[in-house]
């Protein structure tokens, strides 16, 4: 199951407002019965598949459920206090915002810059286009094969190309210190594309007499980008950054992947759910890994909240 | 983990004439042994099969596979590799759990009642077994032992692999440590092996031995057991500290003395042997391969007697049959008729090194006339399986955790004492840990 | 994919909006600051585009070619080998098979029981609307990775472990997708659906017959990214399947082992393979998946 996509603000402003006519004001209508059908089957799977396990998970947090036995005991806050001291917790929660304080600020600032340069550059916009968003559309098991072989100690592209400059051999991925570098390194070059397109869209949405005008006053183009671009993006880019969080916080796939399920050295590449999936399934305790998952939850809500306070108070002053 | 060399290629010499004797042997045995019930079924049964096999043994289970298939024309034989270690037992454990998604999976002997005999693992149907010959009487008795939880058989022993001594004739040869027989002279206590390895450093001018330090567990294990120490990790911890100690001063002492490197990992451990900064080697007997390929000039014999007796550390691969959703009788009749064929013709897979479970072919001619596994086959008959506990074994917790700690008294960051303290602690919190068995 | 994440639901945040202005046909003029800018973005396109021709160039050399040193870019005997070998397993095959399969089981699922229920919320009153509405959007905030432990062994209770349907349900639980198209729907002037109403059609008439046509757009960048969300999905296909005759792409590619060791060919020609169904449908289809990743992803 994927992270669904941003969830957007109910405002007027979108651009669904192209249907004809004048929104209405929500009316009280009378009640109808077919409603509830409607709802039905989209509320059963939710029900199914996501209520029911967010309350099992819970339950479950409680007890010493284990993927070999049919039976479980409740043992009260016994997971919870072992969490609370566990090593591992504290060093993968720490892993994973590690990751994303180095990954978002390239995977923001490297999409702005595309995004200004496939704006600005004549003619070859859909080169650039493609280019730029084509890795996002790679499956991550890809991803990670391509990227492991680029890191290849020995004969991978990397090391060749730090060789033929005379600079040793690094191995990026085998090594504690640069592992979860690589890892980032390799994310910013897949995922880049999707902030990369929320930018172009703002872009296109700038109007150009704004440009014009600028130009009229004899204003450079570094300081029509920083006086004029950047500030018309901000609201873009408070959702880019938003999104960019949360997201590098949900780090796993790549991880596991160019690390085979390793976690890398020293597990200096395994986040949070990287510890969940390897206390679930391969420690075989479930009642524990939902303990953590629920931290885990507990870590996103609570980034999503401070996010959302920021967010409201930087609107409210705009 | 990785293996950077491409396919490899079938071993030359010797290895190739046993490779055809085997398949020789295997024909005729499988022709004998080939199970009327199972071909009276209409249609072809399917028949999927878990592994974590790559590199050399993944070459010899593909090749044991397409005879298999040939001979097997009613059976859908189905074969998957996973990463060994972590990933494929992760894999076993949820694809057992959902019940239907394989019908026969490798496992290492060591990590049976960790992943669940008797709720995971299905019990191996005796009788079965029994009628293609595979009893107690012919496999191998520790092994045997082992497959067997409260009465009840759980898995199919395959092979006996263990840490074993490697050398290089060249090297020894000049040094003057091979016997009248070319082969490595058998030593006697700490004293003389050192004595030795200075003897052999002294031609190679590095090193006298390499080790996988990264891997420490192997060596401790087999030297605390040369001195017949016991660990308990039930409840209590039981372990014997002077004996704990004395095995890793001894992992110190080569170390420290610069007869071993403070550093070799996995990887690099065979290579650095096969590079020649060492005259001898201690490693599992599935690097055997590697330099057979080589075309090195090498021998093998059991892990040397430090402490007074030539045990080494290792384990078995074995047969399992996963918990099943939905009772199939069918699959497990082929699936066992298809584990009792691989332990028939093992001959095969024993050309890898690893010495195989099934006593009428460890015993066959064709098994002693193989080179050089004939310098340590006798091993298998008192390999020191690792300690009992649903934490313990091969890619296990306890394993990673020894090797964690146990690694800084190779390189000189932890005394033997400090790394038993920490090996010791590590112990007791998993023995700690609520066990999901 | 980590890369579309749910935002929290930002009540007053606005995406620039990225309505066609003028801004969009104005000609650039060749100047020297275009052009610096035109050389700088190919540079940059290249080195985007150099992993990827790294693995093509690497699936087109013979094994052994793949790891020599030096680091040579161009094969020297090129073939396709790799790629007849990876073929002839059929893992791939099997392995496209079941992504299609499932992936569009899940757009076409999410499509009909989303749209019922947006439609629902959108245009019905009922007792327990609005406690039922904030129960869903709610529902937004929970990760799916926080779902994986005990969905797995919800499955395994329901023995829908190694089901491609047990792969593909849970992946059309996305409440946003609701939200979205309630939105949408919400602005459709009501007159419209009510004179349609008062002509005796059922809900079922106005939504198929006024409603949907009306939302094609939205429909389709809810449906596309659902497509490619569910195409790319790792970790829940992942936890959900072991048996490798029922994986998906990113799922048999990260855990099923070749059993000869590494072979470097092999794996990017898999790699490859892997990659392209998704890539030519994108050239195929630039601007509308552009356009529907970047739309579900602003709303």
């Amino acid at each position: 199951m994927t992270a669904p996509p941003a969830a957007g603000p109910p405002t007027g402003t979108d651009r669904t407002g192209s249907a004809p006519g004048p929104t209405r004001p929500r009316t009280r209508r009378r009640v109808d019965r077919a409603g509830p059908a409607l709802v039905l089957p989209f509320a059963l799977l939710f029900a199914v598949f996501l209520l029911w396990p967010l309350l099992a998970g819970l339950w479950t947090s409680f007890t010493d459920r284990s993927l070999t036995r049919t039976e479980s005991d409740f043992v009260g806050l016994a997971n919870w206090a072992e969490l609370a001291g566990d090593p591992a917790v504290r060093q993968s929660l720490w892993t994973t915002l590690l990751f994303t304080l180095i990954t978002t600020p390239p995977l923001v600032l490297i999409a702005l810059a595309m995004a200004v340069l496939t704006q600005r550059a004549a003619g070859i916009g859909w080169v650039l286009r493609f280019s730029f968003f084509a890795p996002f559309l790679l499956p991550v098991a890809v991803v990670s094969l391509i990227w492991v072989w680029i890191y290849q100690p020995g004969f991978g592209m990397v090391n060749g190309l730090l060789a033929s400059v005379g600079i040793g051999e690094v191995n990026w991925l085998g090594d504690e210190g640069t592992v979860l570098t690589a890892i980032g390194a390799a994310t910013v070059w897949w995922t880049v594309g999707f902030n990369y397109l929320l930018y172009l869209a703002a872009l296109q949405g700038i109007p150009a007499q704004v440009y014009e005008a600028a130009s009229l006053d004899g204003a450079g183009a570094w300081h029509r980008f920083t006086r004029i671009t950047v500030p018309l993006l901000d609201r873009t880019t408070a959702l880019v950054v938003l999104l960019q969080m949360v997201a590098s916080l949900k780090l796993f796939d790549q991880a596991y992947l160019m690390t085979a399920g390793s976690g890398g050295p020293d597990h200096a590449a395994r986040p949070i759910i990287g510890y969940i999936f390897d206390t679930g399934f391969t420690g075989l305790r479930i009642g524990y890994a939902s303990a953590v998952s629920y931290l885990f939850f507990a870590v996103i809500i609570a980034v999503s909240l401070i996010q959302f306070r920021l967010f409201t108070r930087k609107e409210g002053a705009a | 983990m990785r293996v950077h060399s491409p396919v490899p290629s079938p071993p030359a010499g010797p290895g190739r004439r046993a490779f055809l004797a085997g398949g020789l042997a295997a024909a005729g045995l499988a022709l004998a042994g080939c199970a009327p019930a199972a071909t009276a079924e209409a249609g072809r049964t399917r028949l999927r099969q878990w592994n974590l096999f790559t590199g050399g043994d993944g070459a010899r289970m593909v090749a044991m596979h397409e005879r298999y298939a040939a001979e097997h024309p009613e059976v859908d034989l189905r074969p998957t590799t996973y990463l060994w270690g972590n990933p494929y037992y992760t894999k076993f454990a949820m694809g057992a759990a959902g019940g239907r998604s394989f019908d026969i999976g490798t496992l290492h002997l060591s990590r049976l009642r960790g992943l669940g005999a008797g709720t995971l693992i299905d019990p191996v149907p005796r009788d079965l077994l029994a009628e293609h010959g595979i009893t107690e009487r012919t496999v191998q008795p520790n092994l045997w032992q082992k497959a067997t939880v409260d009465g009840e058989l759980y898995a199919i022993p395959f092979d006996t692999h263990l840490v074993v001594t490697y050398y290089d004739r060249e090297v020894c040869a000049q040094a003057g440590v091979l016997d009248a027989g070319g082969e490595l002279a058998a030593t006697r206590g700490a004293d003389e092996l050192l004595d030795l390895l200075a003897e052999v450093k002294a031609v190679t001018g590095r090193y006298g031995i390499v080790m996988d330090t990264t891997g420490a567990w192997r060596q401790f294990w087999s030297l605390y057991r040369q001195l017949g120490g016991e660990l308990t990790l039930d409840g209590e911890l039981g372990i014997d500290d002077d004996k704990a100690l004395q095995s890793l001063d001894f992992l110190r002492r080569v170390s420290e003395e610069g007869l071993a490197p403070p550093a070799s990992d996995a990887p690099g451990t065979p290579a650095n042997f096969q590079n020649g900064i060492a005259g001898l080697m201690l490693a599992g007997n599935w690097e055997l391969p590697t330099f057979q390929d080589a075309g090195m000039d090498f021998g093998m014999r059991p892990f040397p007697d430090v402490f007074g007796a030539e045990l080494g550390q290792g384990d078995s691969h074995a047969f399992v049959l996963p918990h099943r959703r939905d009772r199939d009788d069918e699959a497990v009749r082929a699936a066992v008729g298809y584990a009792a064929w691989m332990l028939k013709n093992s001959i095969t897979w024993a050309g890898g090194g690893h010495t195989p479970a099934y006593l009428p072919v460890a015993e066959s001619e064709e098994y002693a006339a193989l080179e050089p596994q004939a310098g340590y086959r006798d091993a298998a008959r008192d390999v020191q399986l690792d300690p009992e506990a649903w934490f313990s074994g091969s890619a296990g917790r306890l394993t990673a955790e020894a090797n964690s700690v146990m690694a800084g008294v190779h390189n000189g960051s932890a005394t033997p004492e400090q790394a038993l303290r920490g090996f010791k602690a590590a112990a007791q919190k998993l023995i700690d840990t609520p066990a999901p068995i | 994919m980590t890369a579309i994440a749910q935002a929290p639901r930002s009540g007053t945040a606005r995406p620039a909006p990225p309505a066609p202005g003028p801004g969009r046909r104005r000609r650039p003029r060749i100047t020297p600051l275009g052009a610096a800018a035109t050389v700088s973005g190919l540079v940059l396109a290249l080195l985007w585009l150099l992993p990827l021709a790294w693995a093509v160039l690497t699936s087109v050399k013979p094994e052994a070619e793949t790891t020599a040193v030096p680091l040579r870019w161009l094969p020297v005997e090129p073939t396709v080998e790799a790629y007849r070998q990876v073929i002839a397993r059929g893992d791939i095959q099997q392995w496209l098979i079941n992504s299609t399969v499932i992936s569009s089981l899940v757009t076409l699922l999410t499509l009909v029981c989303c749209a019922l229920a947006a439609y629902a919320f959108s245009r019905t009153a009922f007792p327990g609307r609005t406690p039922l509405l904030a129960l869903l959007v709610a529902g937004i905030l929970v990760p799916p990775q926080v779902l994986i432990v005990p969905l797995f062994d919800q499955m395994t209770l329901l023995g829908l472990v190694d089901t491609h349907l047990g792969v593909a349900l849970p992946q059309v639980v996305a409440p946003v997708m609701v939200f979205i198209l309630k939105r949408f729907f919400d602005q459709i002037p009501h007159d419209y659906l009510e004179a349609a109403q008062l002509d005796g059609a059922g809900h079922l008439r106005v939504l198929f017959g006024i409603v949907l046509p009306m939302s094609g757009p939205i429909l389709a960048a809810v449906g596309i990214f659902t497509f490619v969300q569910s195409w790319n999905n790792f970790l829940w296909p992942f936890v959900a399947t072991t048996d490798p005759s029922l994986m998906t792409v990113p799922v048999g590619l990260g855990t099923v082992q070749g059993a000869y060791g590494i072979q470097y060919a092999q794996q990017m020609a898999a790699a490859v393979l892997g990659a392209a169904p998704l890539i030519a449908v994108f050239l195929a289809f630039q601007r509308q998946i552009v356009r529907g990743v970047t739309d579900a992803g602003l709303k």
